[in-house]
């Protein structure tokens, strides 16, 4: 592969170190661009070549000239900057710390609002959405994303599966509006319109950047390692590196994309890596920006050490080669290298194909280890295994070759990696192989596999490549014999559709794995009722289906129940539906959570105010010991011990307050969670209102009044 | 760098081996010089360029293939000749392709390396140089392991001839007239020699590549053969083959390694073991197999380069590539359409071919008569060093089509590491109860070499079998078939490091084994190769060689002859894991043979004395980096530690944090293991009682470098 690189037109120095991943750059005074980052727990770096004049909180850094240091008592999660406040055209910036927000006008040196999130910061973002005419403020926190306005008004609020690991706003749809696109630490693009959520993609990993690249492309990265671009719901392509992507932009009809390790990439429509830079030391942000003021946007690569780099968009040489009559340039030569390639390939497969066939002219002579007869063929089936609770993939030939060994590739379905292997010992080889596959989650997933089939000695095998896919719900096996069936199941959602049985048949068939599909008994029946089995914790699932409509799903898994109503609606297509549920276990969970959460509230505040009062009591105590030391030492010693003490009983509070902080964050977590849950069990506008009467019902700490709206949405 | 090449590709062959390109020297009415190739498939190709269009002066049929290709020395009649060996034949060929000369030699094995001298022959073939004159062979000499390269020198009154040859146990010796005339050892590893032509006749000086990517000098002078390293290794692959570059700038030496780089040194030709400034480096992605500077395409010099899986391509000036220059030149621009059109026809006719083929290949599959599918083997080189520093064994694969994936299946657990271009995924094992080690390499588009590090994680279990690793190599795209490598990591893997007999006079505490029983050298060569790495000598009437351990020091030396074998070490652990070996071999071969074993009762106390030296340092250097790391953990400001006015290091910690990382690898653990192996097995082998309590002791002094306590417990017994 060859792959030519770049030089930067600017490089500068910080001389700080950046934090990666929070960086921004924004224009405080509405002209020149400032660089502003995160170099270390609590200190925020501002850099200003265009030297414009900053004063008030921020001081300039022994370091470098050109950069001002601003200092917080917390620690800094994430940076954002946007002209949020109306009529005034300068970026304010936004500082995010782990339990609150802050908005800054660094021009004007005031604050502008101050919000508490109690369910963290991890991702801020400024831009418009949907209908609201100013820039909102959204924030992702651990398990939702609220927006505020510019005055700190809570706009709206939502609840996701996980943490928020990126978030940007995009005209998803191309109505005109934008919509709001959040990558999940559950590896899931969701997209937000309307404050309810009318799309999930469903990734292989967390999905810890996203960035738009045209008006119908974005492109996002995992934490595995894979970066792809996403064009109407549709992925055009995807590759996979051992490095995690820091950042992703569209650079001249490229994708830039800048890695964990200070490497920055272009590539081209289908992946392929058109041209490469390494930088000094691992990477910390990539954006765009016109940092030389010249009109046009540069990539502006920030390296963990502080250097920064800049690379222009549109490569000037390209330019040189527009006429086609012209001495062969570079690119040609490349293009004679690829087309060698091309025939170096060609000719080492003709060679095997003559190989072969010359050796099949004269087959009187004994067999060489490494042959097989030409019409072998590799079947594959999966079939469900409960004795060993999972899904049995078995690899078979047709004839007396043998299956040496099989590789399975699949992401987010392994513990570890992302491939599964069976290799059988020398004695056990057979011509029929079984792989267990146990997929954690409930999502359509491709197997793609590789099988060796050759003779015990053989020196070479011959690859066989199958891929196949699992359906949605593969981990639910169907009960044929009916005698478990007899206890019923408690919990269950029920709701009303107007379909016909046969398309709920239809669903069946292509969301589970059945060995025969469900059939009805004959044109007339119009019920329904189907049991099944979960592989993984053999709990069972029923679906009813009642001649007027009724739906009854009976599971004691309110996620389960979620998913199933989530794909039945995109298989009917129903844009509404209002469901009843009855799941005492989640009730339960959520009433104990919500007793922790107010408890651990009102402790905190307490927690807080005595260790406020004992660190004022060390700044006392310390200068009176150091003036004792000049008269009396026994009296600098007794104050030192107290001093000693009172640091103990500091630390020992400060991992009381540890302790109750992540509890809380769990317990609400764990709260938004079963919310979340509770609101998939409706579609479209019930869903919708499910998540703000929650929000209220949280807010004004009514368990009963959230139990209810779990029950039967918000009526 | 201060060249800008470009790279030209040129033409297609087949395999190649190492130094199986050659450029003709020009003739008189032209500047522009021709090439002659050999490969695998036998076919030998002269062939000259015209508009980067190459035409064939003359091509050979397919045979046997072609491992070398000389070109008679400038000296002497024959100038314009051409040698190729292939097996044990060596042919002649004129400039027009006419078959002058050929020989079948009596070597054994095939000839790896040849040189041509005046008329005499210089052959390399697995352990033997063969020197003949005039076609008639005058001496073969035998050399303790392969033999890698050979050149030949004429004495300084200009009779006899002395040949300078390269061992694989990483000697260099002198032969004259039949016998060893001088030697020396070369901790690089030397794998290919090259004379400078600016040499005088009778003065004997060559730059050698190392296995280990540095670049020296051998040179024989006041009768003293000896080296010199110019060049360090500095992560670059083994060196694959040397060749030199004259240019305007002066002469240059050409390496081509095999991780696939390609470099220009500037050699010094007043003095050349000054050292050379590295002008030029390129990557083309495949081990290079031969590197040559001539003018190929244009009246300027170039650099001409194959690589293993038969690219043949130039390097050269970039403003002779895409001309900036305004070109008058419109044929240039003709040509170069021409030539490209041509070869899109050529590669669209190939496609034809091939999807024809393929049909006629998966029809056979569904038919009922069934034929026979026997792909060819794979074209895939593989290597396994010995254990390095931290105990890994390095296997280089490298393959002539692009590589999909390997699979890596071994019995016991293994630690694994890979290329970082490449994706390696750990299985979850096949049985939760057994060990085993299932993982996949996932390749970049392209790849067409890559390197595995393996180390067995618990010794114990696998200390007499060795262990054996089976790879299974898929490639990318047709032939859909995967090649199966089979490895073994010996029980000793640290014993790669040749050492010369003479080791044995070395004053130090040796422990013998002995063992006698009706074996032959054949079976002890056998029994040896599962606990040592790299080849050992073939079975001779005696056989006698010597190995030291990498990080130790410590040396072992094997002297068999049929029926009795004696192994001596310094290393009492070393003796104890080959008497567990060969007692196991005999029982498995059912051979009865006595075990004895010779151990000094001081052992324990002396060796440690040998090694406290090294251990002390090792401490110190363990010591330096944990408090490096805790600096580092500090995660202080680069500019605040350099500050002079607020120190926040003392003088001491400033110091280890400025230091490199390059040194942050201590060796100091493994010591410590060493060492309470040595009191354990002294313990076993000389049946003294070991006290449970005295290895904790020697443990905990060992971890706090307690000298005197440990020369307390080592010598109490």
């Amino acid at each position: 592969m060859q792959a030519s690189t770049v030089q930067p037109v600017f490089k500068l120095e910080l001389n700080h170190k950046v934090t990666p991943g929070i960086v921004t750059i924004a224009k405080y005074d509405g002209i020149h661009s400032c660089l502003t980052a995160s170099a270390g727990y609590d200190k925020i770096i501002i850099h200003h070549p265009h030297g414009a004049v900053i004063s008030g909180r921020v001081q300039r850094s022994q370091a470098h000239g050109e950069v001002s240091e601003l200092n917080l008592s917390q620690a800094v999660i994430a940076l954002a900057a946007g002209a949020i406040k109306p009529d005034i055209a300068r970026d304010m910036l936004l500082i995010g710390s782990p339990n609150q927000i802050l908005a800054y006008d660094v021009h004007d040196n005031s604050d502008i609002f101050f919000k508490e999130a109690s369910d963290g910061v991890n991702v801020i973002v400024v831009g418009h959405f949907g209908k609201y005419n100013e820039k909102l403020v959204i924030i992702g926190g651990n398990s939702s994303v609220m927006a505020l306005n510019w005055q700190g008004v809570e706009q709206f609020w939502n609840v996701v599966g996980g943490k928020v690991c990126s978030m940007i706003t995009f005209d998803f749809d191309k109505d005109g509006e934008n919509e709001l696109l959040i990558g999940c630490e559950d590896s899931y693009i969701k997209v937000l319109k309307n404050n309810q959520f009318v799309m999930e993609l469903a990734e292989t990993g967390p999905v810890i950047c996203l960035s738009q690249i045209s008006d119908v492309r974005f492109a996002y990265g995992l934490a595995n390692g894979t970066i792809g671009i996403y064009e109407e719901g549709i992925r055009l392509w995807r590759v996979k590196s051992k490095q995690n992507s820091v950042s992703l932009q569209w650079s001249s009809e490229n994708l830039a994309s800048c890695w964990a390790n200070g490497r920055i990439d272009w590539r081209d429509g289908t992946g392929r890596v058109v041209r490469r830079v390494q930088m000094r030391s691992n990477a910390a942000a990539m954006m765009l920006a016109d940092y030389r003021c010249v009109g046009a946007p540069d990539l502006i690569c920030v390296s963990d050490k502080g250097e920064v780099l800049g690379y222009p968009l549109i490569q000037e040489n390209v330019s040189l080669n527009a006429t086609s009559k012209r001495f062969p340039s570079e690119e040609d030569r490349l293009a004679i290298t690829e087309l060698l390639n091309k025939k170096q390939a060609l000719l080492v497969e003709l060679q095997h194909y003559e190989a072969n066939s010359s050796s099949t002219a004269n087959d009187d002579i004994e067999r060489p280890s490494t042959a097989m007869p030409t019409n072998t063929r590799l079947q594959v089936a999966i079939a469900a295994d409960s004795e060993e609770n999972c899904l049995q993939l078995v690899i078979s030939t047709n004839n007396d070759t043998l299956v040496r060994t099989a590789m399975v590739l699949a992401e987010g379905i392994f513990e570890s990696g992302e491939t599964l292997a069976r290799h059988p010992h020398s004695n056990q080889l057979k011509s029929i192989l079984y792989i267990p596959l146990k997929p954690p989650r409930d999502v359509p997933v491709d197997v793609h596999i590789k099988a060796l089939v050759g003779y015990p000695d053989s020196e070479q095998f011959h690859i066989f490549e199958i891929t196949k896919q699992l359906p949605r719900f593969s981990m639910y096996t169907i009960i044929v014999s009916p005698s478990i069936m007899k206890t019923p199941i408690e919990s269950h959602v029920t709701f009303r559709i107007t379909e016909r049985v046969q398309r709920i048949c239809i669903w069946l068939n292509q969301n589970f794995l059945l060995d025969e599909e469900v059939e009805l008994e004959n044109e007339d029946t119009k019920d329904l009722h189907i049991s099944f089995l979960c592989l993984r914790d053999m709990c069972r699932l029923e679906i009813e289906y009642s001649a007027d409509g009724q739906v009854k799903m009976s599971t004691s898994d309110i996620r389960l129940a979620g998913d199933l109503v989530q794909s039945l609606a995109i298989y009917l297509n129903l844009t509404d539906l209002q469901s009843t549920a009855r799941f005492p276990e989640a009730e339960e969970k959520l009433r104990a959570e919500m007793s922790i959460v107010s408890e651990v509230g009102e402790t905190r505040y307490r927690l807080a105010a005595e260790t406020a009062e004992k660190a004022q009591l060390i700044t006392a105590l310390l200068p009176a010991a150091q003036d004792a030391a000049a008269y009396d030492l026994k009296e600098m010693l007794n104050r030192y011990k107290e001093v000693i003490l009172l640091n103990e009983e500091l630390l020992l509070n400060c991992h009381i307050r540890r302790a109750t902080q992540e509890q809380a964050v769990t317990s609400l977590k764990n709260l938004h969670t079963i919310l979340q849950q509770a609101a998939r069990l409706r579609v479209g506008k019930y869903s919708k209102a499910v998540v703000t009467a929650c929000r209220k019902a949280v807010n004004d700490n009514n368990v009963e009044a959230l139990v209810k709206i779990l029950q039967v949405g918000d009526t | 760098m201060d060249y800008d090449l470009a790279r030209i590709d040129y033409t297609l062959c087949g395999i190649t081996y190492p130094d199986s390109l050659k450029i003709l020297p020009a003739t008189e009415h032209k500047s522009q010089q021709k090439f002659v190739v050999g490969d695998k498939n036998g076919v030998l190709q002269c062939l000259s360029i015209k508009d980067e269009e190459p035409l064939v002066q003359f091509k050979t049929l397919p045979g046997k293939s072609i491992t070398s290709v000389q070109l008679a020395s400038s000296s002497g009649n024959n100038a314009e000749k051409i040698f190729a060996a292939s097996g044990n034949e060596v042919k002649g060929y004129t400039r027009k392709g006419k078959v002058f000369l050929s020989i079948e030699t009596s070597v054994a094995e095939t000839i790896t390396s040849m040189c041509v001298f005046g008329s005499d022959l210089v052959l390399c073939s697995g352990r033997t140089v063969t020197f003949y004159r005039e076609l008639q062979e005058i001496y073969c000499y035998m050399c303790d392991d392969r033999v890698l390269d050979a050149v030949a020198f004429t004495t300084p009154n200009n009779i006899k001839v002395r040949l300078l040859v390269l061992i694989a146990n990483k000697e260099a010796i002198i032969i004259e007239n039949g016998s060893l005339y001088k030697r020396t050892y070369i901790a690089a590893g030397p794998t290919r020699i090259t004379v400078p032509s600016c040499l005088h006749a009778t003065e004997i000086c060559v730059f050698y590549g190392g296995a280990d990517g540095s670049i020296g000098v051998i040179f024989y002078e006041e009768s003293i053969l000896s080296s010199k390293c110019l060049v360090e290794g500095c992560c670059l692959g083994s060196v694959m083959c040397v060749g030199w570059f004259n240019n305007s700038s002066g002469t240059h030496l050409a390496v081509g390694r095999h991780d696939g780089s390609i470099q220009l040194y500037l050699i010094n030709t007043e003095n050349l073991k000054e050292k050379p400034r590295l002008k030029f480096t390129y990557f083309c992605g495949e081990p290079v197999t031969s590197v040559y500077g001539g003018c190929i395409g244009t009246e300027e010099p170039e650099l001409l380069a194959t690589t293993f899986s038969g690219r043949i391509f130039g390097l050269r000036s970039r403003r002779l590539v895409s001309g900036n220059v305004p070109t008058s030149n419109t044929k240039t621009v003709d040509a170069f359409v021409t030539r490209r059109s041509k070869l899109e026809n050529e590669v669209a006719r190939l496609e034809k071919q091939v999807a024809n083929e393929r049909d006629k290949y998966q029809r056979n599959t569904r038919s009922i008569y069934p034929g026979i599918s026997a792909p060819p083997l794979l074209d895939i080189q593989y290597e396994l060093s010995g254990a390095t520093s931290n105990s890994w064994q390095e296997v280089k694969i490298i393959s002539a089509v692009a590589l999909d994936m390997l699979f890596i299946y071994c019995e016991n657990k293994l630690d694994l590491q890979t290329d970082s271009a490449a994706v390696l995924s750990l299985c979850s094992a096949q049985e939760a109860t057994h060990p085993e080690l299932l993982a996949t390499v996932r390749c970049q588009a392209g790849t067409r070499r890559l390197w595995l590090r393996m180390r067995t994680v618990s010794s114990a279990e696998t200390q007499v079998e060795g262990t054996r690793v089976l790879i299974y190599v898929l490639p990318a795209g047709a032939p859909r078939v995967a090649r199966l490598i089979k490895l073994h990591l010996p029980t000793l893997p640290h014993y790669s490091k040749y050492e010369p007999i003479e080791v044995e006079e070395k004053n130090s505490c040796w422990c013998e084994l002995r063992v006698s029983g009706g074996f032959s050298v054949a079976e002890m060569t056998a029994w040896l190769s599962e606990a040592l790495p790299g080849e050992l000598p073939r079975p001779a009437n005696n056989v006698a060689f010597a190995r030291s351990h990498t990080i130790l020091g410590t040396s072992l030396i094997c002297r068999y002859q049929r029926g009795l074998a004696v192994f001596k070490s310094d290393n009492i652990s070393t003796i104890a894991v080959l008497k567990d070996v060969i007692s196991n071999c005999c029982v498995k071969r059912n051979i009865r043979a006595d075990i004895s074993c010779d151990i000094p009762d001081d052992y324990c106390i002396i060796s440690f004395q040998n090694i406290k030296d090294k251990f002390k340092m090792e401490y110190d250097k363990n010591k330096d980096i944990e408090i490096k790391k805790a600096i580092r953990s500090l995660d202080l400001n680069e500019i605040s530690i350099n500050e002079e006015t607020q120190k926040l290091l003392c003088k001491d910690y400033l110091q280890i944090f400025k230091k490199s990382d390059e040194d942050a690898e201590t060796n100091f653990h493994d010591l410590i293991e060493a060492v309470k192996n040595w009191y354990l097995d002294w313990c076993k082998l000389s049946l003294n009682i070991q006290y449970n309590n005295d290895i904790t002791i020697l443990q905990n002094a060992l971890k706090e470098c307690l000298l005197e306590d440990i020369t307390e417990i080592l010598s109490k017994h």
